[in-house]
């Protein structure tokens, strides 16, 4: 299997920041991929990279192959919903479909007034009328009526209320479903990406921390409690990505492929939540060093 | 993308349309009556000698009416202002909205490349610019015809006898507004790429067209092409002004307003000169005597010590040479910026 996204050394440079720096990625095809990272990691940055919005300062970037934007047939093949889900506010709903249907040659009209009827949306409504929910289910339907073989979507539902969240989702599973196209999908939201996300992302001050397939991933991290020790006393094959250590007693949590056989820990499963926050509250490059030097001490 | 463009641009064309279609309306309604006027004024056919007479009459009576002056001036301040309102409405928010609604996500990730969105939306636009002012253009230049033909016959002494080479007339006719308009509205979009933002935009692009249009006319125009020089006896002047100062007018400032022999030529400036071609302003002592300086006598004296008329000028066969270059110039400002837009959104994505 090909990867959708590929990048390495990717950077973006907005006069003195860099908004991302030396970052390395591939995304499987076939998936829905959450990236998840706090703010200011880099992820809308990435995307904007990805959808060829943004031109990197420095490294490469393909997506299905090509340099992003490279033409009119690779933007076809790349659907895009940009944070906050904008659309053009005097335009009714059904101008937009227009749009679409003007700017794209496999542009699917039945798949884009079908899901608008679902949907209840009035055709003849201007764009800016419509609630936070219906607009990010416009910019959705836009962007899957194009008929792309990668969506890409930046925080599409960050500023919507519970239940349009669901719907959007919903919506967005069942294109994926019957489609078969592989998604990015970025939030801050874990629960969001529980629901939706087969593999993760986790990026924090551009680089990535962890990526692979969601079960794989919480099958083999593990939370570790017992009597205090030292980490660098775990057998090779194991490890830490956070701890946390009392007078008696240390919590760890570790990933490792193999079963964790020392009875004086008690093991727990962990959930996407935690694996998130672990890696997102490790630091990064020195965090081996970090664990050597509590070694010593304890 | 053409549908998209001309679907974006709706409410910007209705209000370019009533807008034109009033200025219509009041034109049509009062050119037949200014043409009746001039019908009726005897300047076609007139013998050459009555010519002038005529027409200025014809000049006095539409000035004093009170409408036509209005008119006219409303119609020239319409075509000077409409390149620049169309930079400021049509240009500026062009690319800056999108920016700034984060509407450029949605519309470049279409299956149409930015280059291509970018060419629609300036040719499209461009073109309706062009299309808009030149229209006024020669609407007015319909409706004010009889008053051209009666300034190029000679009439004066008002307002309205302003010459094809006056800046408010050359400005306006012809086809100098197509390259004011093309001008404006490229000005507008690049400093919207620029600044991304609509109304700061807006402002630079007012106040740059402001700059440019007032510097045109000032020190552009006149160097497009070299003037010529004529130096012409003080008695042939026709229209004069001639400022005397000092004792007895011991010195004096004479100016051309037009060349003998040179009808509708533009005169850049004007001066008397002595027998060596030297600028004078010292009046010869022999025509400082009370009767002389006062009297008819005062040229022919003048003449008599060797002082002439040195006048530089444009002539009015340049008149379309003119029209081409100044129009040639800002069509080419516009491409330049057009084209700098296209290397500002491809290189420097946002």
């Amino acid at each position: 299997m090909s990867d959708v996204i590929q990048a390495s050394g990717l950077g973006k440079q907005y006069r003195r920041t860099w908004a991302l720096r030396d970052c390395a990625l591939a995304v499987p095809e076939g998936r829905v991929v959450g990236l998840v990272g706090p703010n200011g990691a880099g992820k809308t940055t990435l995307l904007r990279l990805a959808a060829g919005l943004l031109a990197p300062t420095c490294g490469t970037i393909t997506v299905l192959g090509e340099r992003p934007a490279a033409g009119p047939a690779q933007l076809a093949r790349v659907g895009f919903v940009a944070q906050d889900t904008p659309v053009y506010v005097r335009m009714t709903v059904a101008e937009h479909l227009r749009l679409g249907a003007w700017l794209n040659p496999g542009w699917d009209n039945d798949l884009a007034r079908q899901r608008i009827a679902q949907l209840g949306l009035d055709p003849k409504r201007r764009a800016g009328a419509l609630s936070g929910g219906q607009r990010a289910q416009l910019a959705l339907t836009l962007a899957l009526a194009k008929r792309p073989a990668l969506l890409i979507l930046d925080e599409p539902v960050a500023s919507l209320d519970p239940l349009a969240r669901r719907e959007f989702l919903q919506g967005l599973m069942e294109a994926v479903a019957e489609h078969g196209l592989s998604v990015v999908l970025s939030s801050h939201l874990v629960a969001d990406l529980e629901r939706v996300c087969d593999y993760l992302v986790v990026l924090v001050a551009s680089r990535v921390r962890v990526a692979g397939e969601v079960s794989p991933l919480l099958a083999s991290h593990h939370r570790l409690s017992g009597p205090r020790r030292a980490p660098g006393t775990l057998p090779a094959g194991q490890e830490v990505i956070t701890e946390s250590h009392t007078d008696k007693q240390s919590n760890l949590l570790i990933r490792t492929n193999e079963p964790v056989l020392d009875p004086a820990w008690t093991v727990k499963p962990v959930s996407l939540e935690d694996l998130v926050l672990a890696y997102m509250s490790r630091t990064g490059d020195d965090a081996p060093a970090r664990r050597q030097q509590l070694g010593v001490v304890s | 993308m053409i549908r998209l463009s001309l679907l974006q641009f709706r409410a910007q064309a209705i209000t370019a349309l009533a807008a034109m279609a009033a200025f219509a309306i009041l034109l049509a309604a009062t050119g037949p009556h200014l043409a009746s006027l001039y019908a009726a004024s005897g300047i076609s056919g007139c013998q050459p000698a009555s010519c002038a007479h005529l027409a200025s009459n014809f000049l006095q009576q539409l000035y004093a009416a009170g409408t036509y002056w209005m008119l006219y001036l409303l119609g020239v301040m319409l075509i000077l202002v409409a390149p620049a309102v169309i930079g400021l409405f049509w240009g500026a928010p062009l690319i800056a909205r999108e920016l700034e609604t984060g509407t450029s996500a949605l519309a470049w990730t279409q299956s149409v490349t930015r280059t291509r969105w970018l060419t629609v939306k300036l040719g499209v636009g461009g073109l309706a610019a062009m299309a808009v002012t030149e229209g006024l253009s020669l609407m007015q230049a319909w409706w004010a015809a009889p008053i051209g033909r009666a300034v190029g016959h000679g009439g004066g002494g008002n307002y309205l006898a302003m010459g094809r080479f006056s800046s408010l007339v050359f400005a306006t006719h012809g086809i100098t507004p197509l390259g004011y308009a093309a001008f404006g509205f490229a000005l507008g979009a690049t400093a919207g790429a620029l600044i991304r933002r609509a109304v700061p935009a807006m402002a630079v692009t007012l106040a740059i067209f402001a700059v440019i249009q007032i510097a045109t006319p000032l020190w552009i125009r006149p160097n497009l092409f070299p003037p010529r020089r004529a130096v012409v006896a003080v008695t042939s002047l026709g229209s004069i002004s001639l400022q005397q100062g000092g004792l007895d007018g011991s010195h004096f400032n004479l100016g051309a307003e037009d060349l003998p022999g040179q009808p509708g030529a533009w005169l850049l400036s004007s001066g008397a000169v002595n027998a060596a071609g030297q600028p004078v302003h010292t009046t010869p002592a022999a025509c400082t005597t009370p009767s002389v300086v006062n009297g008819p006598g005062f040229f022919p004296c003048l003449a008599r010590h060797g002082i002439r008329e040195a006048i530089s000028y444009q002539p009015a066969s340049r008149y379309w040479a003119f029209q081409w270059a100044e129009t040639a110039i800002y069509l080419a400002l516009a491409v330049a910026l057009a084209g700098y837009c296209f290397l500002r959104l491809n290189r420097r994505r946002t």
